[in-house]
């Protein structure tokens, strides 16, 4: 995967470089909105993230100039304003998703699999996930562990299928809520953290393999050993 | 330097200020003079064109019925001297001509009685000249003389011509001296009228320069002194006024924005010296286990620095009425049940019981900002109970208004912090906050054009009510 980078700022490039290459994407990086128009008029990309703050062109004007280049695939914006406006515009322009920052790079990266995965039609939806003994049937919402029924509430079903869904790939907490609770709130207590630990009483019970671990700082991961 | 350069402007103002009204002035009275002196010049010429018709009949018919002997020649003769006096008299002497009416009676085969100035032949000539209608009375100017003369022509059937004329030396010469009496008091009236214009504006304007004298003389520094308010009640005394209402104001939200950012900057140093010192430990210490450990400090102190930055920020905007709000009917039961189930487990790995008493209510809410408000209570909630407490929420419709009440039987609000509770970095003396959360509270609800009050809760605890309006509905079943 081809990726194109756009960051005036040289620390958050080179950061993100290193994200993204350790994330085995292939990232070519551009500090203006010049350079990037260059770039993209050479190459063809699957992904583009750009930041809304260039010191040339406004990122939301280099998105149009991309599209009408004719390049199709997906936009991540990335901007330090953090408005709702911003957003809806940063979206009805062209981008395909938004993020503010500052940001987790486990949130980035979540992120931007979306846009790909996305952007590659025709996917059947699976049914069944499994996760060495743990497997989660969708249709009837039950998960198993080994062969017992985990008692799990609805909350806490979701909270597992979106664990599983990123098996192996760090989540944070701020993309739990906003993808299992569906709010973008920053909770000053460690109401997720409780929510997980429950969960994992009930996944990973007593003589059982852990499954599901805690990333200091950063977030959860839901893996094999 | 300032004052200098705003004076000359108020003098110029001035200036600008009194020319206007003057020049009009001074063309409407110039315009009203000129109609005046038309007036009455057209009203002497009248009059001595009504004495010249009138003489001209009577010495026409004098000569008529006068039998043409030898004395004929001196009759006609006195009787035009005896009208000419009529007139001369009140041109007594001091004119170079003494008497400015012409008699002439032409008479064919004979010399042309002729009585008034001599030489009389540049008026034959004149007259003659000028080609008179019988009757009518015409201008005819006489070569020496500056006044032109009125002249009547009357023609007798035998040939003989009469002629009468007469130049109003008196009524031009009264004309004259109006003129230039008027001319005179036009000019010092709009003289005056314009010193009197121009020292109005140029007081007045002078207490402008005074104000923004004492504006410009006003540094950020010292925003203390005051306008004086002056002992009239007019426009610039409100202005004065205005103005030091206004810099009670900025006075006002800059000593507010200093304790901002001296609460900002202290905020920010504890998490930001923690931070340095969680990663100086990591450098120093080899063992991998550490290291990693200080990390995830690190990393955790800077999520509670943006999520500090991120508090201020809304709350500078909502400070300026730029908290944006996207505005959507959501049912507010819902949204607390939703939340409720988030923070339950949390709540009860404290010992708290959470009830919940939900009725179904549609309000008009930012989504995004709801969810943040009460996630804030609730947050509270958390964060200053001790273990082991009752909390009840309910949501109710009440007069055309939403109802959130959140109540505990904790040890409720501390009494000094009451009146201050929703004032930013205000917070408790055992809070590990930022005394922010109320603050954001009052901010979105006020934001949606609701309120948000704090309360003892009879029996003890806190009441914490956040209202907001009921969404209107055109729900026809209600």
């Amino acid at each position: 995967m081809r990726l194109l980078l756009v960051e005036d700022d040289s620390a958050i490039r080179e950061f993100l470089h290193r994200g993204l290459s350790e994330a085995s994407y292939q990232v070519d990086t551009a500090k203006d909105a010049k350079s990037a128009l260059a770039l993209a008029g050479e190459d063809l990309y699957d992904g583009f993230i750009i930041d809304l703050g260039l010191p040339d062109m406004d990122g939301l004007d280099l998105i149009s100039r991309c599209r009408s280049q004719g390049h199709t695939a997906p936009v991540l914006i990335l901007s330090a304003r953090r408005s709702v406006d911003e957003r809806v515009r940063g979206l009805e322009q062209g981008g395909d998703d938004y993020l503010t920052k500052p940001f987790a790079l486990a949130e980035l990266l979540a992120r931007l699999r979306n846009l790909l995965r996305r952007s590659v039609p025709g996917q059947p939806e699976a049914v069944h996930l499994r996760v060495a003994d743990l497997e989660l049937d969708l249709v009837r919402r039950e998960a198993r562990r080994g062969s017992e029924l985990l008692q799990l509430t609805t909350q806490e079903f979701s909270l597992l299928e979106y664990l599983i869904r990123n098996a192996g790939r760090v989540v944070t907490r701020t993309m739990i809520l906003d993808r299992v609770w569906r709010m973008r709130i920053d909770p000053a207590t460690n109401v997720v953290d409780v929510q997980i630990y429950r969960l994992r009483n009930k996944v990973d019970s007593e003589g059982k393999r852990p499954l599901i671990h805690t990333i200091r700082g950063v977030g959860y991961v839901l893996k094999e050993a | 330097m300032f004052s200098r350069k705003h004076k000359s402007h108020g003098i110029s103002a001035a200036w600008r200020i009194a020319i206007w009204p003057t020049t009009a002035f001074a063309l409407g009275s110039a315009v009203a003079i000129a109609i005046m002196y038309f007036l009455i010049a057209r009203d002497i010429q009248e009059r001595s064109d009504a004495w010249l018709s009138g003489e001209a009949g009577t010495l026409a018919d004098v000569s008529a019925r006068t039998p043409r002997d030898a004395l004929y020649n001196r009759l006609v003769r006195e009787v035009a001297e005896l009208a000419a006096r009529e007139v001369s008299d009140a041109d007594d002497s001091h004119g170079q001509h003494p008497t400015s009416v012409f008699f002439l009676q032409t008479q064919p085969g004979q010399d042309p009685i002729w009585v008034g100035p001599s030489p009389k032949e540049p008026f034959i000539a004149a007259i003659q000249q000028a080609q008179l209608t019988p009757r009518a009375l015409a201008d005819v100017h006489v070569p020496g003389w500056k006044k032109t003369f009125r002249v009547v022509y009357k023609s007798r059937g035998d040939g003989s011509g009469l002629y009468l004329g007469f130049a109003d030396v008196n009524g031009a010469r009264m004309l004259n001296r109006l003129t230039e009496r008027c001319l005179l008091v036009w000019g010092i009236t709009v003289a005056l009228g314009f010193l009197i214009t121009w020292l109005v504006a140029y007081r007045t304007l002078l207490r402008v320069d005074q104000i923004s004298d004492t504006v410009s003389r006003m540094g950020s520094e010292d925003l203390s002194s005051r306008l004086p308010e002056g002992r009239y009640s007019d426009e610039i005394t409100r202005l004065s006024r205005t103005f030091n209402r206004m810099l009670d104001r900025i006075q006002a939200s800059v000593h507010q924005m200093r304790i901002l950012t001296d609460s900002v900057a202290h905020d920010l140093k504890s998490p930001v010296t923690s931070i340095r010192g969680s990663l100086e430990v990591a450098l120093s210490d080899g063992t991998h286990g550490q290291w990693h450990e200080r990390v995830a400090e690190a990393i955790e102190g800077l999520d509670r620095l943006s999520q500090l930055l991120n508090t201020t920020l809304d709350l500078a905007e909502a400070d300026v009425g730029a908290l944006q709000t996207r505005k959507e009917t959501v049912e507010l039961s819902e949204v607390v049940r939703h939340l409720v189930d988030l923070y339950k487990p949390a709540m009860a790995e404290h010992g708290h019981e959470i009830s919940t008493n939900l009725q179904p209510v549609l309000i008009d809410a930012d989504l995004s900002l709801l969810n943040r408000t009460i996630a804030n209570l609730l947050d509270n909630e958390i964060a200053h109970l001790p273990l082991v407490c009752r909390i009840n929420i309910s949501v109710r419709a009440k007069q055309g208004e939403a109802e959130l009440t959140i109540e505990d039987n904790g040890p409720g609000f501390p009494p000094e912090l009451r009146s201050r509770a929703f004032e930013r970095f205000v917070k408790g003396p055992h809070s590990a906050g930022h005394g922010l959360g109320l603050a954001f509270v009052d901010a979105v609800a006020r934001a949606h054009g609701g309120r948000v009050e704090i309360a003892d809760r009879d029996g003890g605890g806190a009441l914490l009510i956040l209202t907001f309006n009921e969404a209107v509905t055109e729900n026809v079943g209600r």
